[in-house]
């Protein structure tokens, strides 16, 4: 499927489709608004992006389910730039997979990806992710960051994204972790009053809350404010 | 009249024993200056009896108004009237400052603040501590400079109004004029009746908030407690004169134990070689 989109902001509620191809054309900019609280299923995004075009992308995920998510955006033309944020809770029995890769494929390209999330019960999360900056695009500046916070003894959580640096003069850089929520964060709060209760929930609340930033529709919003209220 | 007191405390980090047996003893309206060598144990008994998880209590008892203290989580001993302004505090992303300071002070209420009351005690508190309102607005500590740090513990202080306040190494990093500002929130909480229990290596801030009492941690135990005219001295002589006048011998700083990362985990690095994928 390919399709050039005439509005600049695309939402899916739920109702993802299984492939979706975009091309962001010259100097234009795409917003990907993604939210999920039902079912989750494989899915993949392939994005093209062309010179000084940008791709601004968002998910929300608080759905149930095993699967796959693939988002591959090529940054074809010099200047484009890509940014991506994910916030997924995983719980019950779910397994979730993401693999947001991004490509740089011309000078002076941009990318931050940025993949949040929460592990519950016995469920599984995993995070990877190539970010790669093929020969001749210099002056390019690429950064993962990926976290994942364990919540519960049974439930799994791994990152691992990975770095390919085809030439220099680039500007890279990753970030993984995986753990238990930070001992000192929590005594610091508690050693103030707040039950240790509220203070994992003051804390995860502070790590999912960004998502809603990327998110213009007030009614998804307020959606989503719940679902991170309920969820943790 | 609140009074908190300890008995031959000892704490280990990570197995290696810190504090070996500490007796001391804080009342309500006393302004005790903790002082001592580095390494020596003062951060680890104010963590220690604010109830810091890294610390671990081996023997003896920390009481607060006859109220067992070992048996409380920290949010209870803070309930109980306990306040502990840390050396280092932590910076809590996505956490609005202003969020967790009503979270705090409603866990010290029977019923939630009225919204009302809530901003008016916050405008109040961060007037008095000289730190722009807007601030509250900001994660919490997240990007703060170091003196911008003090000053918000001194502002949890005065919303909090504990019965026995710790303050660990509050002047560091402060310049003159903050620390005016730190002392006076020191003398606001000292004329309501608060105790202090405060580390700090400068006799500048001691001297603007008159200690009642000086207290000397030396190897892991308390080897002088009197007036406040040992700050002086110590200020003047360093801790030499213990050896001396007491036989001590004071113990070289051993390698600290580090401090806890929660975890983490690097990721791979892979360079692709020319043309090679």
């Amino acid at each position: 499927m390919e399709r050039n989109e005439p509005q600049n902001r695309i939402v899916f509620v739920d109702s993802i489709p299984d492939h979706l191809s975009y091309t962001v054309k010259e100097g234009e900019t795409l917003h990907l608004n993604l939210a999920c609280f039902k079912d989750f299923a494989s899915k993949q995004i392939d994005i093209n992006v062309e010179s000084n075009g940008s791709i601004e992308g968002a998910f929300a995920d608080f759905s149930h389910g095993n699967g796959t998510f693939i988002l591959n955006v090529h940054l074809l033309g010099e200047g484009s730039k890509c940014h991506w944020n994910l916030a997924s809770l995983a719980h019950e029995t779910s397994e979730k997979h993401f693999e947001t890769s991004v490509y740089h494929e011309a000078p002076h390209t941009e990318a931050i990806m940025t993949n949040y999330g929460i592990v519950r019960d016995n469920s599984r999360l995993y995070f990877a992710g190539v970010s790669e900056i093929k020969k001749g695009s210099v002056k390019t500046k690429t950064r993962q960051e990926s976290k994942i916070i364990v919540f519960d003894p049974l439930a799994l959580g791994r990152a691992s994204p990975i770095l390919k640096i085809g030439d220099n003069d680039v500007d890279a850089s990753h970030a993984a972790v995986v753990g238990r929520l930070n001992e000192e964060h929590l005594f610091y709060l508690e050693s103030r009053g707040v039950s240790e209760e509220e203070a994992k929930r003051l804390i995860t609340l502070g790590y999912l809350r960004p998502i809603e930033n990327a998110f213009v529709d007030e009614e998804l919003v307020s959606k989503i404010e719940a679902a991170i209220q309920g969820g943790i | 009249m609140a009074q908190l007191i300890i008995k031959n405390l000892k704490v280990a980090v990570k197995g290696q024993p810190i504090l070996k047996g500490v007796n001391l003893t804080v009342n309500e309206g006393e302004t005790v200056a903790l002082l001592g060598p580095n390494g020596h144990g003062k951060s680890t008994l104010l963590a220690a009896i604010m109830g810091n998880p890294a610390y671990e209590v081996t023997d003896g008892s920390i009481e607060l108004d006859g109220k067992d203290l070992l048996k409380m989580t920290p949010d209870l001993r803070s309930k109980a009237g306990l306040f502990l302004a840390m050396q280092y505090p932590s910076e809590i992303p996505g956490l609005n400052s202003a969020d967790f300071l009503k979270a705090a002070m409603n866990a010290h209420r029977e019923k939630p603040m009225s919204l009302f009351e809530f901003y008016n005690s916050l405008q109040n508190a961060y007037k008095e501590l000289g730190i722009p309102f807007e601030m509250s607005k900001r994660n919490l500590n997240e990007g703060f400079s170091g003196g911008e740090k003090k000053r918000n513990e001194m502002l949890q202080m005065r919303l909090l109004q504990p019965k026995i306040a710790m303050l660990d190494e509050i002047d560091s990093g402060l310049d003159v004029d903050a620390m005016q500002i730190v002392a006076e929130a020191i003398r606001k909480e000292q004329a309501r009746g608060a105790g202090f229990l405060i580390v700090s290596h400068y006799a500048r801030l001691y001297n603007m908030i008159n200690p009642t009492r000086a207290v000397v941690l030396v190897n892991g135990r308390i080897a002088v407690d009197g007036g406040p005219e040992i700050i002086t001295k110590i200020d003047t002589k360093g801790y030499e004169w213990i050896k001396d006048e007491l036989g001590i011998e004071i113990e070289k700083e051993e390698g600290a134990p580090m401090n806890t990362v929660s975890i983490g985990a690097c990721a791979t690095k892979v360079k692709i070689e020319n043309g090679k994928k």
